[in-house]
């Protein structure tokens, strides 16, 4: 390893390589912000971009995108309750909240922060422990994955609200609608009606669209004008964040990256299961469990470290061995592809100068992001002060352009407002709308798995205990079914006593 | 003195602006839409392509644009073209001769509505095994499966080109009410399940399997072809077809809209050939990708769409059950 470091050095610091990583990254954080543009589509839309430039600079624009990305989608999901990328959503359960406490700054910061922070520590683990981490993230089979996914929806319970079952049915909504599309074990249809554009299923930034941006759109419709003045709390946000606040947010932001790194190096796993695991498992560590919904910084932290630690592990089984970890990764390899790299392990003896040099770019990309951000933090918090009556149009119009940029077509727009019309009914009957998207998030992943484990199984369901890996989880989940039967007996109880 | 400096450049700039429309050739882009994964080969040959078209033509350029969705990609793609519009589209023997069988409602096209172009590549899938069998070559393959009473296939899709040649060469061997073909969502899934053990055999591009072959998961049984592979690191392997079992290339076509003019469409085609001629775009076909460059007149592909139809109605019953 050492003897490539020289090198990379050599091929990294140029100023082309800086220009086109903060390019990326400001390209990356303003993109993602607007709800519906995802990181995946800008990453393609600026693809054709790295068709001319060397295998270095083009991966530092690409990955400038990427990493900013993971940041900028809590940009909207603190300042307008929607997340601008999926995995912004658990960032939103705490983020909106201390915005509307007159926060803003002090919200974005913490993002920021913990968002850089997760991005070093996975690019760190990227480049000194990547072959010998993917090497165990291969030895995790399909039994395995649908074991994450199990224990993955014990998550429900913390983000139900007052009522479990509630929770519990907008879950079963959610993994109802992930059974859109194809049947991923048989390719024929489920669901679809006959249309064909069902066949892939709904996608998942274009729900979000509808059940958190346009759904209070919905919401302030049945509002007077004069019920929709400007927050005077929200506008004199110092952005100041306290001792205190910042020594409560060392442990859940590093626990946090910790799981981005484990959840990114297994394929197929992604920024939103980080999140929503990290979300979860910092309410359950926190002494401060009550802030949790309402503003809490430690679930900001706990959320955005762990999407931003996923950027760098999801690397670490592409390069290693050439697997994608998920579809923005995918578009990279076949930018490392055109520019004839092939990826693997090797790549880093034959190419090694090349690797090293990305691996060592992907941490000044994390820095130029808390760089960038510290000013477009600034920027993003004057959203606040903005009328309504300005800022909703345009938040609408950016929905509707942002449904119909995923597959340029308006069938998505109507899938959108759909699920706003869904949203706002279900918020009449006070039912959450976060389980409905972790149902969505984990749905198709946890079906495929537990037929597939199956189906290779012959039916038996010893397969489920069939390595260390599934008895771990096994663990973990009854744990963690106990830990909530229990603390729901006790809320009962007090409830009787009070 | 600074406001004249000023209002000099910004003249001159929107002089520049008007002057440059003048007089030089005019130039049309094509959009090709490819309608898999962005990642996929297909995919990364036509951005290639696309980023290789300024170096041949001065008036036709080629973006290159991947939206997700098979057959119904391209069911949009021909709603929402028509003749001679400057929109190219992929397609290959999975819509016209798998699923025009196994789902024709799926289809809202047939080959008619398209003018063909060119095929620019094909792709000898190969079968790897899981290293601890020790399957080396179809002789062992064959010993291994007569002892054995079930084999299973990692394939990417339950009823993909590798699911149904999967089901022609275990088929064809006697062997095909053994079979089982496990779906996975992606080549490199299928990759890594026969590299762990979690299927016996896995079948894909021969670029998705080298790095796990390199690192000794798996060993390669065989490729389908007619003969044997005499390149690259899987240089020795056998083709299936001497052995006189089916097989078939995997091919993605450039199609127009019919009623396009013959002469965009030599034009287009012309354009190819040269990108493909270009040593740059042949070495790293080769190198990079693990392709063959195939250039195919149109009778050329209806052969080809016919020998695959031909297998997926004889293995129809083993892949789908």
């Amino acid at each position: 390893m050492l003897e490539y470091i020289g090198p990379a050095l050599e091929h990294l610091f140029t100023i082309e390589n800086f220009v086109w990583m903060n390019l990326g990254v400001f390209i990356g954080a303003v993109f993602a912000a607007i709800p519906g543009l995802s990181v995946i589509l800008c990453v393609i839309l600026f693809l054709p971009f790295t068709y001319k430039m060397t295998a270095i600079p083009g991966m530092m624009f690409l990955l400038g995108i990427y990493c900013a990305g993971g940041y900028g989608g809590s940009v909207s999901a603190i300042l307008i309750n929607t997340p601008g990328t999926p995995h912004a959503a658990a960032t939103m359960m705490d983020g909106h909240p201390l915005s509307q406490k007159g926060r803003t700054k002090a919200a974005l910061k913490v993002a920021l922060y913990a968002s850089a922070f997760g991005g070093v520590f996975s690019a760190l683990m990227l480049l000194f422990l990547g072959p010998q981490v993917a090497q165990v993230a291969a030895q995790l089979g399909t039994a395995e994955y649908f074991m994450v996914c199990l224990f993955g929806l014990t998550i429900i319970a913390g983000v139900s609200g007052k009522s479990m079952i509630k929770g519990l049915i907008a879950a079963c909504l959610g993994l109802l609608i992930s059974c859109i599309g194809a049947d991923p074990m048989t390719s024929y249809d489920r669901f679809t009606f006959g249309i064909s554009r069902l066949y892939l299923g709904l996608d998942l930034a274009i729900c979000l669209i509808g059940l958190f941006a346009l759904v209070e759109i919905l919401a302030k419709s049945e509002k007077k004008i004069g019920q929709l003045i400007l927050d005077s709390k929200r506008m004199n946000d110092d952005g100041k964040i306290t001792k205190d606040e910042y020594k409560r947010l060392i442990r859940p932001t590093l626990i946090s990256s910790i799981i981005g790194v484990l959840v990114g190096i297994v394929p197929g796993t992604g920024a939103s299961e980080a999140s929503w695991f990290s979300y979860d498992r910092a309410k359950a560590m926190s002494k401060h469990k009550e802030e949790f919904g309402h503003g809490s910084v430690e679930g900001i932290a706990a959320a955005e470290s762990a999407n931003n630690a996923v950027t760098g592990a999801t690397l670490i089984p592409l390069l290693t061995m050439g697997i994608p970890g998920d579809g923005t990764v995918a578009i990279m390899l076949s930018a490392l592809m055109i520019n004839g790299l092939n990826p693997g392990l090797s790549l880093f003896t034959t190419q090694g100068d090349i690797m090293y040099a990305i691996m060592i770019g992907l941490i000044f990309v994390n820095l130029f992001m808390l760089f960038q951000g510290r000013f477009l933090t600034q920027l993003f918090a004057k959203v606040v002060s903005i009328p309504q009556e300005i800022l909703t149009p345009i938040i609408v119009l950016f929905c509707f352009a942002g449904a119909y940029s995923v597959n340029k077509n308006y069938f998505d727009v109507g899938v959108a407002l759909i699920f706003a019309v869904i949203a706002w009914l279900l918020r009449k009957l006070d039912m959450p709308l976060i389980p409905i998207l972790l149902g969505m998030v984990l749905g198709n992943m946890t079906e495929t798995n537990f037929r597939r484990a199956l189906f290779i199984s012959n039916g038996s369901p010893m397969i489920f205990v069939s390595s260390i890996y599934c008895i771990i989880f096994v663990v973990l989940t009854v744990l963690a079914v106990f830990t909530l039967i229990r603390s729901k007996m006790k809320e009962s109880k007090e409830e009787e006593k009070e | 003195m600074k406001r004249g400096i000023i209002n000099s450049i910004l003249i001159f700039t929107m002089a520049a602006g008007v002057l440059s429309g003048c007089g030089g050739s005019k130039t049309t882009s094509f959009t090709v839409t490819c309608p898999w994964a962005p990642s996929g080969v297909a995919a990364m040959v036509s951005q290639k392509a696309a980023a290789m078209s300024t170096n041949h033509s001065d008036n036709m350029i080629l973006v290159a644009d991947a939206v997700k969705g098979d057959a119904a990609t391209v069911n949009t793609w021909v709603a929402d073209t028509k003749a001679d519009d400057t929109k190219l589209v992929f397609a290959g023997e999975g819509l016209f001769s798998i699923t025009s069988i196994l789902d024709p409602s799926k289809l809202q096209f047939s080959y008619d509505d398209f003018a063909f172009v060119e095929n620019l590549y094909s792709s000898v899938f190969v079968m790897s095994a899981d290293a601890s069998l020790n399957i080396k070559g179809m002789k062992d393959l064959g010993s291994y499966l007569a002892e054995t009473d079930e084999v299973s296939v990692a394939a990417n899709g339950a009823t993909s080109s590798e699911a149904f040649l999967a089901a022609s060469l275990f088929g064809s061997m006697g062997y095909g009410d053994k079979l089982k073909i496990t779906p996975y969502s992606s080549a490199a899934e299928a990759a890594q399940a026969v590299a762990r053990g979690e299927t016996d055999f896995a079948i894909s591009h021969q670029s998705q399997i080298l790095e796990t072959f390199e690192q000794g998961g798996v060993t390669i049984v065989c490729a389908f072809d007619g003969e044997d592979i005499t390149e690259g690191a899987f240089a020795g392997v056998e083709g299936v077809g001497k052995y006189g079992y089916p097989y078939f290339r995997n091919r993605c076509f450039i199609l127009a809209r019919s009623g396009t003019k013959k002469e965009t469409v030599a034009e287009l085609k012309k354009l190819y050939d040269d990108i493909l001629g270009d040593n740059e775009m042949s070495t790293w076909l080769k190198d990079t990708m693990m392709l063959e460059i195939d250039m195919m007149s149109e009778e050329e592909v209806q052969e080809h769409i016919q020998n695959v139809q031909n297998i997926v109605n004889e293995y129809y019953d083993i892949v789908v059950g």
